[in-house]
C-alpha cells in the first residue's frame, strides 16, 4: 500500500548489474528529424556512414550476458537501416534476451516485421510526430515518410506485434495529441508515448528558436493527458515528464505507467563505431566515451570506468539544484544524466525541465522537502 | 503488530495529500519518501493511539464500497511496515 520513492541503499554498495545495452547501430539515418537529440547524418545512396560491425555486436552481447544483461535496445540513427539487420535479428532470437527496437518505421517491411516477431520478448516503438503527412514530414524532413511509417506499423501489427507510437511534442504538432491516440487505436498500437524535445543537438536549436512548448504548457498538456485523455482510451498513454510532475496514482497505481527513471545505473551505450558510451551521448560529448569494443573488455569498462563509479557512488545524493530538494529524486535520478551533462558539463546538474519549473515557481510544491517559499 | 494495539503515527513525519487522494509521506530529516494510495492515507490518519485495526476496518467498511476480503490482512501488513520503519509506534 506504500511505495518507496527513495533509492535502495543496497545499490550503492556494489556494482549494479548491467541490465541492458543500447546499441546505436547506425551513424547515419534515413530521416532528418528537426528535434533529434543525436543528430545523425542523413544517409543517401551516395554516402554511407559507419554502422556497428555485426561480429562486434555479437561479441558485446555475449560479454553482456555474462554480466547479467537481460535486454538489448536497437536504436540509431535508424536500426532497420543496418545492412545486417536481418542477420542481427536472427542472431537475437536464440539469445534469450529482451529486444527493444526504436525505429521510424520506414524500413519495417513485412519480412523485417516477421523476423522481429520471432523474438519472444520484443518491444517496438515507432516514431510518429504527426497524424498527417504534412506535419509528420515537416518534422522528419523526408517526403513520403509518413505513409511509409504507417505501413511499417501495419506490418508490425500484421506480424503480431502491437507497437508503441512515440510522438515528440512541439508547437507544430501539439494540437494533434488526441488525434494521435485515435490513430494509434485504429492502427492497433499497444500504447502512445509523448516525449518532450530534449535541448540536445538539434533539439537544442528547436528550444532556441522557441519551436517547443513552454514548460508551463508541457505541464498543462501532461495533466490533460494523464487525468483526462488516459481515461478515454484503451491504449496505455505514457507522458514522459519527470516523476515530480506526474500523479502518484499514475506512477504507482494499478493502472499506472510507472516512473520515467533514468536507467543509467544498469545501462551502457554502444555507438555505431563500436565505442562504449553513456547512453548515446558519447556521439556529442567525447568525454562520455569509455573505450572501444574492439580493444576493451566489456566487464572492465562496466566495472572500472571512473565516471560510472562516480555515478554509482553519488546517485542520488550528489544531485544539485531542485533535484536535491525533490522527494521524487529516488524514482527519477534527475530524469536524464546524459542530457544534464550535455547542458552543463556537470553530471550532478538538475534536469532542465525541473530547473525551469522551479525558477518559474511552477514546480509541484507537494514534491519538495520544503515548500518553495522556504527554499527561496 | 499487537492485534489489540492502537498504534500512533510518528509525529515527525509529514503527509502531503494530493488531488487524486494519494499522498506522499516523508521524513523531513532524511528525505525518505513513500507514496501512499488512498486506503493507506485513510489508515495513516487513524493511527492516533485511539484506533485498533478492528476500529480502522470498521470505519473503512463504512466509508468504502467493495472492500476486498483481504483488506484486513493488507492493513495489518501496512501497519507492520510502518512499525518496522519507525513510522509508527505504541505509546508507553
Amino acid at each position: 500500500m506504500a511505495w518507496n520513492v527513495k533509492q535502495d541503499e543496497s545499490l550503492k554498495k556494489e556494482i549494479p548489474t548491467l541490465n541492458q545495452i543500447y546499441f546505436y547501430l547506425t551513424e547515419g539515418c534515413n530521416l532528418a528529424c528537426r528535434h533529434c537529440w543525436l543528430a545523425p547524418k542523413l544517409q543517401k545512396k551516395k554516402h554511407q556512414y559507419p554502422v556497428l560491425d555485426f561480429d562486434l555486436f555479437r561479441s558485446i552481447v555475449e560479454q553482456g550476458k555474462k554480466l547479467g544483461m537481460t535486454g538489448v535496445k536497437l536504436t540509431g540513427g535508424e536500426p532497420l537501416m543496418h545492412p545486417d539487420i536481418e542477420q542481427l535479428l536472427k542472431y537475437l532470437i536464440d539469445q534469450d534476451v529482451s529486444v527493444t527496437i526504436e525505429t521510424n518505421g520506414v524500413l519495417c517491411t513485412p519480412e523485417v516485421a516477421m523476423l522481429v516477431a520471432k523474438n519472444k520478448n520484443v518491444f517496438v516503438s515507432v516514431s510518429l510526430d504527426g497524424t498527417d503527412s504534412r506535419i509528420h514530414e515537416s518534422i522528419r524532413g523526408v517526403k513520403g515518410c509518413f505513409e511509409e511509417a504507417i505501413q511499417g506499423i501495419r506490418n508490425l501489427v500484421n506480424a503480431g506485434i502491437a507497437p508503441q507510437i512515440i510522438m515528440t511534442l512541439m508547437r507544430r504538432n501539439k494540437h494533434q495529441i488526441e488525434a494521435m491516440v485515435r490513430l494509434g487505436e485504429r492502427l492497433g498500437a499497444h500504447s502512445v508515448k509523448f516525449n518532450m524535445v530534449q535541448p540536445t543537438e538539434r533539439g537544442k536549436k528547436m528550444h532556441e528558436l522557441d519551436e517547443t512548448p513552454s514548460v508551463k504548457e508541457l505541464i498543462e498538456i501532461g495533466k490533460w493527458v494523464e487525468e483526462t485523455l488516459a481515461g478515454d482510451t484503451q491504449l496505455k498513454l505514457y507522458y514522459d515528464s519527470p516523476a515530480a510532475f506526474r500523479p502518484l496514482s499514475r506512477l504507482y497505481g494499478q493502472e499506472g505507467t510507472g516512473c520515467n527513471v533514468c536507467g543509467i545505473l544498469g545501462i551502457l551505450g554502444v555507438l555505431a563505431d563500436g565505442s562504449y558510451s553513456l547512453c548515446g551521448i558519447g556521439s556529442a560529448v567525447s568525454e562520455l566515451v569509455f573505450g572501444h569494443a574492439s580493444r576493451d573488455r566489456l566487464d572492465k569498462v562496466w566495472k572500472e570506468t571512473k565516471i560510472l563509479e562516480e555515478i554509482r557512488e553519488g546517485m542520488p545524493k550528489k544531485l544539485t539544484g531542485v533535484c536535491a530538494s525533490c522527494l521524487m529524486v529516488g524514482s527519477c535520478f534527475a530524469s536524464c544524466l546524459a542530457q544534464n551533462y550535455y547542458r552543463t558539463r556537470n553530471i550532478w546538474a538538475p534536469f532542465w525541465f525541473c530547473d525551469l519549473a522551479f525558477q518559474e515557481g511552477i514546480f509541484p510544491q507537494t514534491r519538495l522537502y520544503k515548500k518553495q517559499q522556504i527554499l527561496a | 503488530m499487537k492485534e489489540t494495539g492502537k498504534p500512533t503515527a510518528n509525529p515527525m513525519l509529514v503527509l502531503r495529500e494530493e488531488f487524486d487522494d494519494w499522498a506522499i509521506l516523508f521524513d523531513p530529516d532524511t528525505g525518505d519518501a513513500h507514496a501512499l494510495n488512498p486506503i493507506s492515507v485513510f489508515v495513516w490518519k487513524r493511527l492516533d493511539g485511539h484506533h485498533s485495526v478492528d476500529d480502522i476496518m470498521s470505519e473503512l467498511v463504512k466509508s468504502c464500497d467493495d472492500v476486498p476480503e483481504n483488506a484486513q490482512t493488507e492493513v495489518i501488513k501496512f501497519i507492520d511496515e510502518l512499525l518496522e520503519q519507525g513510522y509508527a509506534g505504541y505509546e508507553i
